[in-house]
């Protein structure tokens, strides 16, 4: 899904530039200059695309709408008391999260590790953050078929395996009930890592070379500056990186989708692909309650952690 | 400025909102009373400048081809089929809900998938066409129907559920006859083992056939009305019937009866086997005689791969129409459109059917147009068991669970047969609910 990227909005940059207060005059000319009329029309489109398909999806929770009749009635909470009883939402819900975290961790390891080493403006360094930067524009969907097919039993990735020791290797990737979940987190964190990198890269060249300077005149080693100074600097970076991928990942669904459709044995379900399945069987009301319950979890998960490393940038 | 701002956001929404709240293909030509006494125009009407879509799925968009041309050629129109991928039902739902209709598709004619189109609303009824009464015997009426209106064209033979078999692997061990009820089917499979073959062989990577098993071990309670208990929660899937079948699937699973690699092995995985010999037996459907067709020719399918239906006490098969067996024509709402579709169909049964036996080298469904030469053996053998076969769950079941999903699991060693029970009870529960039927 491409909520990746639009999950929070990017952090401004960190520092000491507390917004300040307009005085009432300026406030007043301000008010002159810029109308709240021309708020109309970024309204209206928040309005249309944001909003309402979101009260909808309070509204429809509540009915019965499903593709066997025409009518719609109210049932109120019907919808999440069976959902709660069944248990499939709960072990999805679990499903998802433990993907999400897995993925954030992972596009952060991977994000980090390749902004260090491709830090310094080298041409074959711009050239290799290129290359790292196509699969994120790349369709997820072909990101994830391309992965499906090397990773079969008879795929290329146990042929080199085979070729390397020399025996037949078949390894079920995409077939074992505990670590499947893994290698899709994985493929996903591949699949965006070169988003972090770039974004990483930049809160790299924000940290003023003085800092790193007089660091290296007191005879800091590699590791104390990156541990010291570098990491703790990157802060902002850090905050937009983990909070746009722990909440990406929870609305995830192609990867996972093209790669095991949510099997095997349903252990990479997520949330989203049992949404899709429960829509495809004509249980509309049913599917909206589930993204209903997906909203609300996003939101609960989006504030505290978002907050939680906002408050790391404060030291800055 | 704030306040108006607000103010207006807020009658806008709730506008919206008003005007959205209710299903998009509520008043999508519905209404017409006059419908069930539909006119079917001749088939060589002029059509010129008509644009007809046909949805179909990757397994069926092909089938149209020769009847297309004809049609083309006929009439002047213009038919365009259209690729829905797969899972083909859940796209097709899904864009039937959003008020999106094609004037023909592929579907699966049983009631439980109609009842899934909100078939009243949103298909043209077929009663009265002329191809109804062209049908071999008893097959006019077998599926198709839904609360006694008929909805969809059966174009092919629909899919029997029973047992593929490799010819040469039953001989190498002595197998002179095949199996003649459930236990001698078991004996047979035990017989091979004990000699070193794999008996079965079943793709719960794929997951989808996994159900056939369990369902031809229901053939008997079918036909005694099983489905209707169920329809009625009268009789559930975690009562013993049903139950019982599940868990003497796992056993034999347990027992050690299928391939080593049952839980990741592949829809072609399957048919490589059976082709090979590698396996003997695997229960399944006609496409599954589709993938085999697609790997060797018929003489030398007609050589390997026979073909028996199975049930409890005897020789019965479970009868279950897929999409590629049927096609239904949608209420798009402008008259002419919707008389053309007809009109396609009327051709398609009528005197394009011919060309599109021949075209498809498939079984033909009327006395009038012969059955080519080159259609292999086991498939005439799945046609003749049509005649005295049940229905399977989704024939006669009003929903349609996904126990092929639940069964998979099971494979995987995830769930027990009892989960298997109670998830696809639930889950019928809900669906039967969703519909309004009285009961759940």
């Amino acid at each position: 899904m491409t909520a990746q990227t639009t999950a929070i909005p990017p952090m401004p940059p960190a520092g000491p530039s507390a917004s300040r207060r307009p005085t009432a005059r300026t406030d007043h000319r301000h008010r002159a200059s810029h109308p709240a009329t021309f708020l109309i029309p970024a309204f209206l489109i928040l309005g249309v695309f944001f909003f309402l398909p979101t009260i909808f999806n309070f509204v429809y929770a509540l009915t019965d709408w499903s593709s066997f009749k025409s009518e719609i009635g109210f049932v109120g909470l019907q919808n999440i008391q069976d959902l709660i009883s069944s248990g499939t939402l709960l072990s999805s819900l679990r499903i998802t999260l433990v993907y999400a975290v897995l993925v954030a961790i992972f596009q952060n390891l991977f994000g980090l590790l390749l902004a260090l080493l491709l830090e310094r403006d080298t041409k074959i360094n711009r050239f290799a953050r290129v290359m790292f930067f196509i699969p994120v524009v790349m369709s997820a969907l072909a990101a994830g078929y391309v992965f499906q097919a090397i990773l079969k039993p008879d795929g290329a990735a146990n042929a080199i395996l085979s070729a390397l020791s020399g025996q037949p290797v078949t390894i079920p990737w995409l077939g074992d009930t505990t670590w499947t979940l893994v290698v899709v987190a994985l493929i996903h964190s591949w699949k965006w890592m070169g988003l972090s990198m770039l974004i990483y890269l930049a809160g790299l060249k924000t940290i003023s070379e003085d800092v790193l300077e007089a660091a290296r005149l007191d005879g800091a080693s590699a590791w104390t500056m990156f541990r010291d100074i570098r990491f703790p600097l990157l802060a902002p970076a850090l905050t937009f990186n983990v909070a746009t991928a722990l909440l990406g990942s929870m609305n995830g669904f192609d990867i996972v989708q093209a790669t095991t459709g949510g099997g095997p044995a349903r252990t990479t379900e997520l949330l989203n692909i049992f949404i899709f399945r429960t829509f495809g069987q004509g249980l509309f009301a049913q599917a909206t309650t589930m993204s209903l319950v997906l909203f609300v979890v996003v939101v609960a998960l989006a504030f505290p952690v978002i907050r939680t490393l906002r408050k790391r940038e404060e030291v800055l | 400025m704030k306040r108006y701002l607000t103010i207006t956001t807020a009658a806008v929404a709730v506008g919206l909102l008003a005007a959205g709240c209710s299903d998009p293909t509520a008043g999508s030509g519905g209404a017409d009373p006059s419908a069930g006494s539909a006119e079917w125009p001749a088939q060589d009407t002029d059509l010129t400048g008509t644009t007809l879509t046909i949805w179909a799925a990757q397994n069926s968009n092909t089938a149209p081809d020769a009847v297309v041309a004809g049609f083309e050629e006929l009439t002047g129109a213009e038919v365009e089929v259209v690729t829905i991928p797969d899972p083909y039902e859940q796209g097709v739902q899904t864009k039937v809900a959003t008020g999106d209709l094609p004037d023909l598709a592929f579907w699966q004619p049983t009631g439980s998938m109609l009842t899934a189109l909100n078939a009243p609303t949103n298909l043209q009824p077929l009663d009265g066409a002329p191809w109804v009464d062209s049908y071999s015997e008893g097959l006019a009426d077998i599926t198709g129907i839904l609360d006694d209106t008929r909805y969809a064209a059966l174009i092919t033979s629909p899919a029997v559920e029973g047992v593929y078999y490799n010819k040469e692997v039953f001989a190498e061990h002595g197998i002179t006859e095949t199996p003649t009820d459930w236990d001698s089917f078991l004996e047979t499979a035990r017989t091979l083992k004990s000699d070193g073959e794999t008996p079965f062989f079943e793709m719960a990577g794929d997951q989808w056939a996994t159900q056939w098993w369990v369902q031809v071990q229901l053939a008997d309670a079918a036909q005694d009305g099983l489905w209707d208990r169920v329809n009625t929660g009268e009789e559930k899937f975690t009562d013993p019937t049903i139950l019982g079948a599940i868990e003497t699937y796992k056993g034999l699973v347990d027992e050690g009866l299928f391939n080593e690699d049952i839980k990741t092995a592949t829809f072609e995985d399957q048919a490589d086997a059976l082709l090979a010999g590698d396996a003997a037996m695997a229960v399944q459907v006609n496409s599954f005689f589709g993938q085999l067709q697609a790997k060797a020719d018929s003489a030398e399918l007609d050589e390997k791969i026979g073909f028996f239906p199975i049930s409890p006490t005897g020789n019965v098969g479970t009868f279950i129409p897929d999409q590629s067996n049927a096609l239904v024509a949608f209420k798009t709402g402008a008259a002419d459109q919707e008389a053309a579709a007809r009109q396609l169909l009327s051709y398609w049964l009528g005197d394009g059917y011919a060309d599109f036996v021949a075209d498809r080298d498939t079984i033909s469904l009327q006395d009038g147009v012969p059955t080519p030469e080159s259609v292999p053996q086991a498939l005439l053998d799945v046609h003749a068991s049509l005649g005295e076969s049940v229905g399977s769950m989704q024939a006669l079941a009003v929903a349609n669970p996904d126990l092929y999903i639940y069964l998979a699991d099971m494979i995987q060693g995830t769930t027990t047969p009892e989960e298997v029970a109670q998830q696809t009870q639930d889950q019928f529960a809900q669906l039967a609910r969703a519909q309004g039927i009285e009961g759940f």
